[in-house]
């Protein structure tokens, strides 16, 4: 039955009369309509809920005083700098009268606000961009401001976290707009050689001479979701090219994919992402390190430590005799196996609060390997895996663990930061070999294999490598020029695949299995060769099920090879792994 | 003012909304989402404005839209029906901000009532009862068996951050308080990590009974008798009925008067419910006020003959109740059965459908309030009531034989209802005798 138009409506003359005489208004400012979906919205609700749309999810930009704080712990923020002298160094006309209107209007003094904060306790110096003033473009006291607060940071050896927002350069300053760009990189270079941390917060729209400045030089660049990040803006490059431009491009997401951006993060959780990295690197530093590990040996030493080498030995001494009843190519096949642990489950059972960080910083971000920080027994650690994936959909992400230049890129970025901040690095191997490709080669794959063995040969903290299964020729070396290498039972590390090798030797990539045996490329091999130090002994039937008491071991290990370690200075370190590269 | 109003809410009881108003010769505009298109509300309604898509987050629950609908549509008063933005108090109050009436109390009475310690307190301090319970954390069983002796046994030892029954003890006697205290406090450690406990005096097989109040802006409270609502499955009541024959006159009143008492502490407006449990020794407790119009207002409505909804939106239009206390008289017993889309056998599992053919009972002492017709599709996005079907009769007996007889009449098909679970219940000899606690559906198995 339809019931279109079928009923009569209430008769025009209402025999009701109202008492009240009140007429609906909603009064302005009450209700706002987001300028991305077009929603109506409550504009309170858009106030307590960190700027966003709760419609479509948005970000709208936020004051720089409210994003403070919403990081900063009730109470603490403390302003430096907050009035500064108007300056016009190009006498440029009109400008003075407009800078004051927007004084005004916005209750600002300039287009950045700069100060000291505590985030979750942390202390850290903070440089907020506001787009209400000018677009936050970089005037003089623009760069005036953060200079000085990074100068005061590097004084009071505390670190610094910039939101970067702006235009990017203020035309009406012209050329000592521009040489604010090289002013503020110049103060956070020494900051940076300081040893300081800077973090670099991303959000819509950082563009221009900030993008080509203090925005893009983080140790750790975050960035809020679908922000604008570029250098020049998306009209100029589509004007000059003559060519639409693709959806998504210059966003947060493009920019993480380009490898630029470490991570995306959204606003309810900045405060907590911001607090944990500072805590990770506050109780970073060699230092620290050196003395958490020294107690663990100490403990070691009076429970045991003795016994514990000699599990080491009956360990090995299992692998010899299990060795026997395997022969290469069975290994070479189980350090293949699908439902093998792969490296993040490695990374997921050893250690704690692992927050990854992506891309290389020069053109992407390759998935064939993770990297990031973690703590290893409360303490900082940068671990980088090589990781295969668990089904074919991850293992096409990370393209089967095969990484791309820019994938060694990455480790090698992550691994120069753990060095400027004293953290030991723990790789894991688990590799067929570098990707080959024409991409690769395009973009070096041999010149970043080679410069990883270069800078890894005198990288200045403690470096450990696990070859966990496959250990593919220079993509596995690249990862592995360390303090030490271990291997578990059945992973493999060649100069190639047997199937390689037999193909190269015999032009018959079939007899692979042949190959195997000649190649000594297993772990009891390898120790027998003096190439690796470790073996770890495997249950049957290796899986991410059973991998529990590897790990347990590898625990007790990575320990005392940390108590071993931090105890070098960066000279003996770099050294000794010169040493053991040197008579091979 | 009240010259048109927008029923924020779908289903009968936009429908039974519309109905009063177009009685007293206001205009309506029906608010739906795009699955209501052709929803008996958005039919019946003078005007109709779509909200928004299907699920009740972007349409009946958009607070935005249905300011935005009632501007546009000329609307002067929102009536929010039960359930949706009925007792949201941010809605009310945005209402007040942009000068709607709001067909119900103020945003800040919603919001006081709505928060439970604040409510128990109100109620503590304006004298009504509520389950007596320890005030401050208790941490070992020593200092809690005390304090269990002053509430009285039973007593329920509750985990301050508990749920889904966990670290949630009864001891009927002190012998046993030490060793359930110590269970759920184990249980509590383990589940939330957490060992803070409280003890609250046990209500033993309660009946669910709940007082209609009505109140207007000029501080009249009055009370409309009682319904009892103890046939319920998962809290969702399934019958209800007036009056409750648990209730002599004399407890009625002191009912009765602890309800208005307590609408009076917390400063209510408009129609509204108290929640009592009353144990089977006459003791009560108050457990929440309800700040809207309730499904069950009918029963109510026939054995006081007061329409309740009209009475809503003249009090919402600032004018004095329209009866004394004295002038409420209980007339005769009514009962209702909620009739909802849903198959009992298989768990009670909601049966969305089109309705190919029905035919609903009539005739003296039958009402129906229904959002459903030939050829409707209940859409599944929204709660599976269907229909309430309330019949009047001389006393109880004869409104059980009455609702026996209208529910033996009632066809729908073409999706599965609960027609027959309600028919099995009305010849239940614990319903016929009115032995029943809020425990009777659940102990049926």
């Amino acid at each position: 039955m339809n019931l279109k138009d079928m009923f009569k409506k209430t008769s025009g003359r209402s025999h009701y009369i109202s008492l009240r005489n009140s007429r609906p208004e909603v009064p302005t400012g009450l209700l706002r309509k987001c300028n991305k979906c077009g929603a109506a919205i409550i504009a309170e609700d858009v106030k307590n809920g960190y700027y966003i749309c709760p419609k479509c999810h948005g970000y709208f930009r936020v004051h720089a005083y409210r994003r403070i704080e919403m990081i900063a712990d009730e109470g603490s923020f403390e302003e430096w700098d907050k009035e500064m002298d108007f300056v016009n160094p190009l006498d440029f006309r009109g400008y003075e009268e407009k800078i004051h209107h927007l004084k005004e209007r916005t209750n600002l003094n300039e287009a950045v606000v700069t100060g000291k904060v505590l985030i979750n306790g942390n202390p850290a110096v903070v440089g907020v961009c506001d787009g209400r003033f000018m677009m936050a473009s970089m005037g003089w006291i623009v760069g005036e401001k953060i200079a000085r607060a990074v100068e005061r940071a590097t004084q009071e050896k505390l670190p610094v976290i910039i939101f970067t927002c702006s235009g990017g350069a203020r035309m009406q300053e012209g050329i000592v707009s521009l040489m604010q760009m090289a002013k503020t990189s110049a103060a956070l270079k020494k900051h940076s050689d300081a040893g300081q941390l800077y973090v670099s917060v991303l959000t819509d729209p950082t563009t221009g001479g900030v993008t080509a400045s203090f925005a893009m030089l983080g140790d750790i660049i975050l960035a809020e979701p679908k922000a604008l990040i570029g250098f020049a803006g998306p009209r100029v490059i589509e004007q000059t090219i003559g060519q639409k431009l693709p959806k998504g491009f210059q966003r947060s997401e493009f920019l993480l994919d380009h490898g630029f951006v470490d991570r995306i993060v959204e606003r309810e959780e900045l405060k907590d992402v911001l607090s944990q990295i500072l805590e990770m690197h506050h109780s970073a530093g060699a230092a620290e390190v050196k003395a958490a590990f020294k107690k663990d040996e100490k403990t070691e030493d009076k429970s045991d430590a003795i016994t514990g080498f000699e599990n080491n030995g009956q360990a090995e001494n299992m692998a010899e005799q299990i060795k026997d009843s395997l022969s290469a190519w069975d290994r070479v096949q189980i350090s293949r196996k699908k439902d093998r642990p792969v490296g993040t489950d490695y990374i997921d059972a050893l250690f704690t609060d692992f927050m990854e960080f992506h891309g290389d910083r020069y053109y992407k971000d390759d998935h064939a390997i993770v990297g990031g920080i973690a703590y290893f027994h409360g303490i900082p650690v940068t671990v980088i895996a090589q990781a295969k994936g668990k089904t074919t959909k991850e293992n096409l992400d990370r393209n089967f663990s095969m990484p791309s230049p820019d994938g060694y890129r990455k480790a090698l970025r992550l691994m120069k930061q753990a060095e400027k901040f004293g953290r030991p690095v723990i790789c894991f191997v688990d590799t067929p070999g570098a990707f080959c490709g024409l991409e690769a080669e395009e973009r070096g794959q041999g010149e970043a294999i080679a410069r990883n063995l270069f800078e890894l040969s005198g990288l200045k903290v403690p470096v450990l490598s696990v070859v966990i299964g496959e250990g593919g020729s220079g993509g596995a070396l690249a990862m592995a020029v360390a303090d030490e290498v271990w291997m578990l039972e059945n992973a493999v590390y060649s100069v190639l695949s047997p199937e390689g090798f037999a193909s190269i030797l015999w032009k018959d990539s079939k007899r692979a299995s042949e190959a195997a045996e000649v190649m000594k490329l297993t772990a009891g091999d390898l120790k027998r060769l003096g190439i690796i130090e470790q073996v770890i002994s495997e249950p049957e039937d290796f899986d991410a099920e059973n991998m529990e008491a590897v790990c347990e071991e590898l625990e007790g290990r990575i320990s005392s090879f940390l108590a071993d370690y931090t105890a070098y200075s960066s000279e003996e370190l770099t050294a000794r792994r010169y040493d053991r590269f040197r008579k091979m | 003012m009240i010259g048109k109003v927008l029923i924020a809410n779908r289903g009968e009881i936009a429908v039974r909304i519309i109905r009063a108003c177009r009685e007293m010769g206001i205009e309506t505009v029906a608010v739906y989402s795009e699955a209501d298109r052709d929803a008996l509300h958005t039919q019946l309604a003078d005007e109709a404005v779509c909200i928004g898509p299907a699920p009740s987050s972007e349409s009946y629950l958009n607070m935005q839209n249905i300011i935005s609908a009632t501007v546009i549509s000329g609307a002067d008063a929102i009536h929010p029906g039960f359930g949706f933005l009925s007792e949201n108090s941010r809605f009310a109050e945005l209402c007040e901000q942009c000068n709607i009436t709001f067909i119900g109390p103020k945003s800040q009475v919603i919001q006081s009532l709505g928060n439970k310690s604040e409510a128990r307190n109100t109620m503590i301090n304006a004298g009504v009862p509520v389950i007596p319970g320890s005030k401050d954390p208790i941490y070992n069983a020593e200092e809690g068996a005390k304090i269990a002796d002053e509430i009285g046994y039973p007593v329920i030892v509750k985990a301050a951050l508990g749920g889904g029954g966990k670290g949630m003890r009864v001891a009927q006697t002190p012998e046993e308080f030490v060793s359930s205290f110590n269970t759920a406090q184990k249980e509590a450690q383990m589940a939330f990590g957490d060992n803070t406990m409280y003890i609250e005096h046990f209500v033993q097989h309660p009946r669910h009974i709940e007082f209609q109040i009505l109140a207007d802006e000029h501080g009249n409270v009055i009370h409309l008798g009682e319904r009892d609502c103890s046939i319920q499955r998962n809290h969702q009541k399934m019958i209800e009925e007036s009056p409750s024959i648990a209730l002599t006159p004399e407890l009625r009143e002191k009912m009765g008067d602890a309800a208005v008492k307590a609408a009076k502490a917390a400063h209510y407006t408009n129609a509204g419910t108290i929640e009592f449990l009353l144990e089977k020794n006459n003791n009560f407790y108050f457990m929440e006020m309800n700040t809207r119009i309730q499904v069950e207002h009918p029963v109510t409505e026939w054995v006081t003959g007061i329409d309740l909804i009209k009475e809503q939106i003249r009090i919402a239009d600032g004018r004095p109740l329209s009866y004394k206390q004295e002038d409420v008289h209980i007339t005769g017993h009514a009962i209702e059965c909620r009739i909802n889309a849903e198959n009992p056998a298989k768990n009670f599992r909601p049966s969305p459908g089109t309705i190919t053919d029905m035919y609903l009972p009539g005739g003296k002492g039958v009402r129906i309030d229904a959002a459903i017709y030939s050829g409707y599709t209940v859409p599944p996005y929204y709660d599976s009531m269907l229909a309430k079907l309330i019949v009047h009769a001389k006393n109880r007996n004869e409104a059980i034989r009455k609702m026996r007889s209208a529910l033996g009449e009632v066809i729908i098909e073409g999706i599965d209802t609960n027609v027959d679970y309600q028919y099995e219940i009305l010849n239940h000899p614990d319903f016929i005798s009115g032995n029943i606690d809020i425990e009777f559906i659940e102990n049926l198995g």
